[in-house]
């Protein structure tokens, strides 16, 4: 795995990429085939669920750090501005920006 | 301005390729790529679409010149917006620099979609444009120079103003117009 911007923090991310990389190569596959059917309402609720389940603490505990080394660095004020100028919250379809 | 695109197969599935996008870096030919970190990832309850946020660290030997005249480093940090969605098997990925975003942007759009036999169609778009921030910022100073000088020979005009209408009054009146 790569490392974190934030030395401290890399444990912790490895962490959580262990654990996303693991949901996810089991939600994948299975959410393709449920979105053919009726099935892909009640599957991504229950994957959301499981994920939150599994993942939510380390997360937490990751993203804690990570907040707080991105506060350090000065990263924080271009990070907010690329997200207001870029907000990036709903998938689009393909076209140009 | 300047674009680059370009678009490729990759001989595995569609999904093998998702999963292994999360496990690109690091890679002996990216050493560029010194950190990943997700900043925020959600999975949404009722679309099954993943939207991951991250931020990557590079470490890229700008000129030098470069380095002097806009104050960067080594080291750069790009912004990564990611949406999978599994249900029109479309991963689309948005990258912006967030290091030198004053002076130039570097937008790069990269989509995975399925291709025939098992395969994973990739494309790759960028648009590269420098920022007129540097002349901006001058151009700021300048307005902001005019505006002072504007006001205060506005200031300065009303109280000149004032006194040559009272001397005019004065001289009218057959008074001799008293020196201001």
């Amino acid at each position: 795995m790569a490392e974190s911007l934030a030395p401290q923090c890399t444990p912790l991310k490895t962490a959580y990429d262990a654990c996303f990389n693991s949901w996810f190569e089991g939600y994948l596959e299975p959410a393709v085939a449920a979105s053919q059917t009726a099935d892909r309402e009640a599957y991504s609720k229950k994957k959301a669920e499981e994920y939150q389940q599994k993942c939510g603490k380390v997360w937490e505990e990751y993203k804690t750090c990570l907040q707080k080394a991105i506060k350090e660095s000065g990263l924080e004020p271009v990070l907010q501005q690329a997200r207001e100028e870029h907000p990036l919250t709903n998938p689009s379809p393909p076209s140009n920006h | 301005m300047h674009f680059f695109s370009q678009s490729f197969q990759y001989d595995h599935p569609w999904s093998h390729v998702v999963i292994g996008m999360w496990r690109k870096y690091p890679n002996p030919k990216c050493t560029h790529v010194v950190s990943v970190d997700v900043v925020d990832r959600s999975v949404d309850p009722q679309t099954g679409i993943i939207r991951t946020e991250r931020i990557l660290g590079c470490k890229q030997k700008a000129p030098r010149w470069i380095v002097k005249l806009f104050g960067g480093s080594e080291d750069a940090f790009v912004r990564e917006i990611c949406f999978v969605d599994p249900a029109t098997q479309n991963t689309t990925i948005t990258s912006v620099n967030l290091s030198l975003s004053q002076f130039a942007s570097c937008y790069e759009v990269v989509r995975y979609t399925p291709s025939s036999h098992n395969r994973t169609a990739f494309t790759q778009t960028a648009e590269i444009q420098a920022r007129m921030a540097l002349w901006r910022s001058a151009a700021d100073g300048l307005e902001k120079w005019l505006c002072q000088r504007f006001e205060q020979n506005a200031q300065l005009g009303k109280t000149a103003f004032t006194e040559v209408l009272r001397a005019l009054s004065e001289e009218r009146l057959g008074r001799p117009a008293m020196a201001a």
